[in-house]
């Protein structure tokens, strides 16, 4: 019995692993790169690359939040909805928005965004229009083409098969510690088993909690039903006995003028006086609903949101507040959406975190190959591979090459497309699908060494284009963002050049192996090249 | 899916049937109903189980909802294991569908949806 | 410094434990591990590692846990690559790391 239960396991963690493994690399590849979307999203826009960060940033909030409500009350006053997102270590500049009355047959109204420069609070060059970071944030669990709504499904289930996977996988690596340190070099698909092994058990907690954590963050899709038992208004009624500072007060044509937002900012300075804030939003401008929510910055403590705070427009009163007094429960399920985002994440734990995401790609990557590589092996010499097999190696060489390319594509682009071209972001996105189709068109006949071979070398040009790209479009360059300390814009080509670097070591690799195996052997680098892109 | 690789697993296959090297049909019907099972019976027997233990446990309303629902990909995870670990392929759709069907009819009960 | 600190511990702590096994101890240090030594780097990597924890927990709470699940991912990629490529440089960095340790543990008690 127990040893066809570990042979059930094994298979299990197979065909598990292998359904899903290349929508799990994705999915892995654009989340890792998501730790850095609001580092990506700054690159993206040149246009804001001057701006230096504030010595005093939360001493001069209050003042900034003043001066941005005074022009939000001369450009909109009637908006539905004000945003304003205060500069934060990750992002130094000031920016405040209002929504658009909503055209017919649009789902939501558009915002019009004013970007300034905290220091001088000058209006800034509008930017240029681009997705920057969210494109794969939202790659992550939207998968872009797809309706949202299926998208999330197939995210959740092929989620669901990985945690599947990796207890299996505990399972069935008995020696889990044994062979923790080793690594067996040019071993054909022993080292291929090593290298999956050790990108597995080095950041096994990780991968487990990140996980685990992203199907919770979905979890109120995927299994509403004790909401809907125990509230009689199901999700609905939760969500507002959970978030008392969502509950909309219903909109009122009534003009009534706002209250002064100092009085407001004294009474969260009165709580907490050293309050650093993130955002501030204003519903229903000026009329007799006004709200107004304050929401602050989390600090160091492992919740999702910070404290929240919700005030009546009109009187100037704190009518609800989320994040102070939460119980275990509310805690924990907070909890896992912060360890999912990680955006508490300071700059070690961040990149720590991207190491992490790395080592889960490697995970994933080095999985698929080393199952084709076994079947290669396998087969008897006058053997011919079948149409399985065949399609596991294209499907390998697209996604695990194809994704970088893109992304490197989707890099140049954002500096090459014209700038009045209408629907600009769309444009770079479907730069980056195209760049992919390319790769895919390549490997659909046969893949042969060659192909690992020339899709590493179009990765490392490309990668290197990136900031040569943007030294000659932009006005700064990667030596001078070293110089004036823009460690958001130098990591960012940093990152290209490593993975530049490591695509070259790859090609050089796989060339020296020609005479070994007749069949693409890619370096264990790769994946890490990959990740960096 | 892919003949090859199907043949390559025939040994590791969960029911000891590994005597004929060829993949039958009948191998690839049950590993298909196998993945119906722990996918969709897995599914249904944690909606069920979770929503039956937020209405059971003492805690506040909105405690016992995040608790179970946070609680119910572990659940669901270990379902899915867990029909995979069987031998027998009518042991886990009978003990699905009973415990499942079990669970709703006490929910009905305590609900007074019947 | 602190950070260097909490590191260095749980890299040492790992560094332990890839000694108390057989063959790594006689790749490096060319000789037989005999079952008092073995213990002994059990129970100082055991010591190290947990103590990397406890400073991590005690400074930073739930992020410091966070922090130190990173840090032991990114000893063991090192001593990885340090075990089956740069097998004789592993007592230099060893002692190396020792004194990165005192040093940030020092610099920790002073300030």
């Amino acid at each position: 019995m127990k040893e066809s239960f570990f042979r059930s396991m094994t298979w299990l963690h197979t065909w598990v692993g292998l359904l899903v493994c290349w929508l799990l690399f994705l999915i892995f590849f654009a989340g890792t790169i998501s730790f850095f979307k609001d580092e990506i999203t700054i690159w993206a826009k040149p246009e804001t690359h001057n701006v230096q960060h504030q010595a005093q940033r939360v001493q001069s909030q209050a003042e900034q939040i003043n001066y941005v409500f005074a022009q939000l009350q001369q450009q909109a006053p009637n908006s539905l909805s004000w945003r304003i997102n205060l500069p934060e270590p990750r992002n130094p500049v000031l920016s405040y928005g209002f929504a658009e009355p909503k055209q017919p047959g649009q789902r939501r109204a558009p915002f019009n965004y004013t970007h300034l420069d905290p220091n001088t609070l000058e209006q800034l060059p509008e930017p240029r229009e681009t997705k920057g970071g969210n494109f794969f944030y939202r790659l992550h669990f939207d998968l872009h083409y797809i309706d949202v709504f299926t998208a999330r499904i197939i995210v959740c289930l092929a989620s669901l098969f990985m945690l599947v996977a990796l207890i299996t996988g505990i399972v069935i690596h008995k020696r889990i510690f044994k062979d923790m340190f080793s690594f067996r070099a040019n071993k054909g698909s022993r080292s291929w088993l090593d290298a999956h092994n050790v990108s597995s058990v080095l950041a096994l907690p990780f991968h487990i909690m990140i996980t685990y954590t992203g199907i919770i963050t979905l979890i109120f899709m995927l299994f509403p039903y004790p909401a809907e038992t125990v509230y009689e208004n199901g999700l609905r009624q939760m969500f507002d006995e959970a978030l008392p500072i969502n509950k909309r007060a219903k909109p009122s044509e009534e003009q009534r003028p706002m209250v002064a937002i100092k009085d407001v900012l004294d009474q969260i300075y009165t709580k907490s006086p050293n309050a650093d804030i993130s955002y501030v939003f204003v519903r229903n401008a000026n009329t007799a609903s006004s709200q107004i929510v304050v929401y602050l910055a989390t600090g160091k403590e492992v919740v999702d949101n910070g404290p929240r705070y919700l005030f009546n427009g009109v009187t100037g009163e704190l009518e609800a507040s989320s994040g102070e007094d939460w119980s275990a429960s509310a805690q924990f399920y907070d909890s896992m959406t912060a360890l999912h985002s990680g955006r508490l994440a300071e700059p070690l734990l961040r990149w720590l975190y991207f190491f992490c995401g790395v080592a889960g790609c490697a995970m994933i990557a080095t999985g698929c190959i080393m199952w084709a590589k076994r079947l290669r092996e396998r087969l008897k010499a006058e053997q011919k591979p079948s149409f399985g097999l065949k399609l596991v190696e294209s499907l390998n060489l697209i996604t695990l090459m194809g994704l970088p390319l893109a992304t490197s594509a989707f890099f140049i682009a954002n500096r090459l497309l014209p700038l009045e071209l209408a629907g600009r972001a769309d444009k770079e996105i479907l730069v980056f699908f195209l760049t992919w189709l390319a790769v895919a068109l390549s490997a659909v006949s046969s893949i042969e060494k060659r192909h690992w071979r020339y899709n590493a070398w179009l990765n490392a040009i490309a990668c290197f284009l990136v900031p040569v790209v943007n030294a000659l479009t932009t006005d700064g360059n990667w030596i001078t963002y070293l110089l004036t300390n823009q460690w958001a814009l130098f990591g960012v080509d940093s990152a290209f050049i490593c993975a530049g670097v490591l695509f070259l070591l790859q090609s050089k690799k796989i060339a020296s192996h020609k005479a070994v195996i007749n069949k693409a052997k890619p370096s264990k680098n790769r994946v890490l090249k990959e990740q960096q892109g | 899916m892919h003949s090859q690789s199907l043949d390559a697993v025939t040994t590791n296959r969960p029911k000891n049937t590994a005597k004929k090297r060829s993949v039958s049909l009948s191998y690839r019907v049950a590993v298909f109903l196998r993945f119906v099972a722990a996918i969709i019976g897995g599914y249904a027997f944690t909606s069920v189980l979770i929503s039956l233990l937020a209405v059971l446990l003492p805690l506040n309303k909105l405690d016992s909802v995040l608790l179970t629902t946070t609680l119910s990909v572990f659940f669901y995870c270990c379902v899915f294991i867990w029909v995979f670990a069987v031998k027998s392929l009518k042991t886990v759709w009978i003990t699905i569908l009973l415990t499942t069907g079990g669970q709703l009819l006490a929910l009905s009960l305590i609900k007074d949806w019947l | 410094m602190m950070e260097l600190l909490q590191f260095s511990l749980c890299f040492l702590g790992f560094n332990c434990f890839a000694l108390a096994k057989f063959n790594h101890f006689r790749d490096v240090f060319k000789k037989k591990l005999t079952e008092k030594q073995r213990n002994s780097f059990l129970a100082s990597g055991w010591i190290s590692i947990l103590l990397s924890l406890v400073l991590c927990v005690l400074s930073d709470a739930g992020y410091g846990a966070l922090l130190f699940c990173g840090y032991m991912a990114l000893s063991v990629l090192m001593l990885m690559i340090l075990y089956s490529f740069t097998v004789s440089w592993v007592k230099h960095v060893s002692v190396f790391t020792m004194s990165i340790l005192l040093l940030s543990g020092f610099s920790v008690m002073i300030l």
